[in-house]
């Protein structure tokens, strides 16, 4: 019973975290990043299942795991009001060509990392840009402007 | 104007009417991690040793062991009894909260002989001259499941008769 407590405890602490590290950290896995969430699956593993080698304890951890990010997912598609907490909203970075710093600022992003990901989807200046929108899954999408 | 992607709202998400408490939720969290971080930093989650010390007439007991402690953890508990007086046949008496989902690694020196005594654990240590100082390793370890707080009662015995009862608090952290 106390793995399912402890992977429901790990489970909400891992979930504020990643709320705090904000979208700049999820969008940009340096392999530093990589590196760094191999060390917290270690830690994690070390006290959710602690001695316990058994494959029942593995299923309790892992099916726990499952069953709170299906809830959770599900909550935040039946629950409007709890989209914020959950999830969160977009936030647009670019609009017309023109770069929104304080929103930018707000998630910590460069306007060189900006121009970075644009250039990544072959859009070579911010001013070709119609909306820049940085998602809840901390990636930006780009919709250029339309050629006239 | 471009024409607004579908579902982007721009009052919310251009320009973040009512996210300001967003910011906000953010900041609180990151002050509460670092809170956490610091409390570990100064000893409230263990491990780190403190001693407590009891003296009657007749002798000095002194606990070197963490307070704090995690599941799982090793650990080591030092009693030193100081003998003021000749202490015959000394006897230390552990309280089941010692013990109790704890593993006891090793006994260092090994006690003369060991006993239950009304449900504690009894270590008999043998003669100890005037002077003298008896010092009893115990290497410990937390069981992964066990956490909680406790109080641990020690108690020191000439034979029959009680010298000195030492009580400490122990909080084990999950």
């Amino acid at each position: 019973m106390d793995i399912a407590i402890r992977a429901v405890v790990l489970y909400v602490f891992v979930f504020l975290l990643m709320r705090l590290a904000g979208r700049r950290e999820l969008s940009s896995l340096q392999p530093f990043d990589l590196v760094l969430l191999i060390i917290i699956g270690d830690a994690l593993q070390q006290g959710l299942t602690q001695s316990d080698y058994s494959v029942t304890g593995a299923m309790i951890a892992v099916g726990t795991f499952a069953a709170l990010q299906v809830g959770t997912s599900y909550l935040n598609f039946k629950f409007k009001r709890l989209r914020p907490v959950l999830e969160g909203y977009p936030i647009v970075v670019v609009q017309d060509g023109n770069v929104i710093e304080a929103n930018l600022k707000r998630e910590r992003i460069a306007v060189e990392e900006l121009a970075q990901a644009a250039r990544l989807e072959q859009i070579a200046s911010l001013d070709d840009i119609a909306w820049a929108v940085l998602e809840t899954s901390g990636r930006i999408s780009f919709i250029p402007k339309k050629s006239s | 104007m471009a024409e607004i992607p579908d579902t982007i709202v721009l009052k919310r998400d251009r320009y973040l009417a009512k996210r300001s408490k967003e910011l906000w939720v953010r900041r609180t969290l990151f002050l509460l991690l670092t809170a956490f971080i610091v409390a570990a930093l100064a000893n409230v989650f263990g491990q780190r040793s403190s001693t407590s010390e009891m003296a009657v007439p007749a002798a000095t007991l002194t606990i070197h062991s963490p307070t704090s402690l995690r599941s799982g953890l090793t650990f080591e508990t030092r009693l030193r009894i100081i003998a003021s007086q000749e202490i015959k046949d000394a006897i230390v008496v552990l309280s089941p909260e010692w013990i109790e989902g704890i593993t006891f690694n090793t006994i260092e020196p090994s006690p003369v002989g060991e006993a239950s005594k009304d449900g504690r654990l009894s270590f008999d240590l043998g003669h100890i001259p005037q002077g003298q100082t008896y010092s009893l390793y115990l290497q410990m370890q937390v069981n992964p499941t066990t956490f909680g707080m406790r109080t641990e009662e020690t108690q020191v015995f000439d034979g029959k008769t009680l010298l000195l009862t030492s009580r400490r608090d122990v909080t084990i952290f999950p």
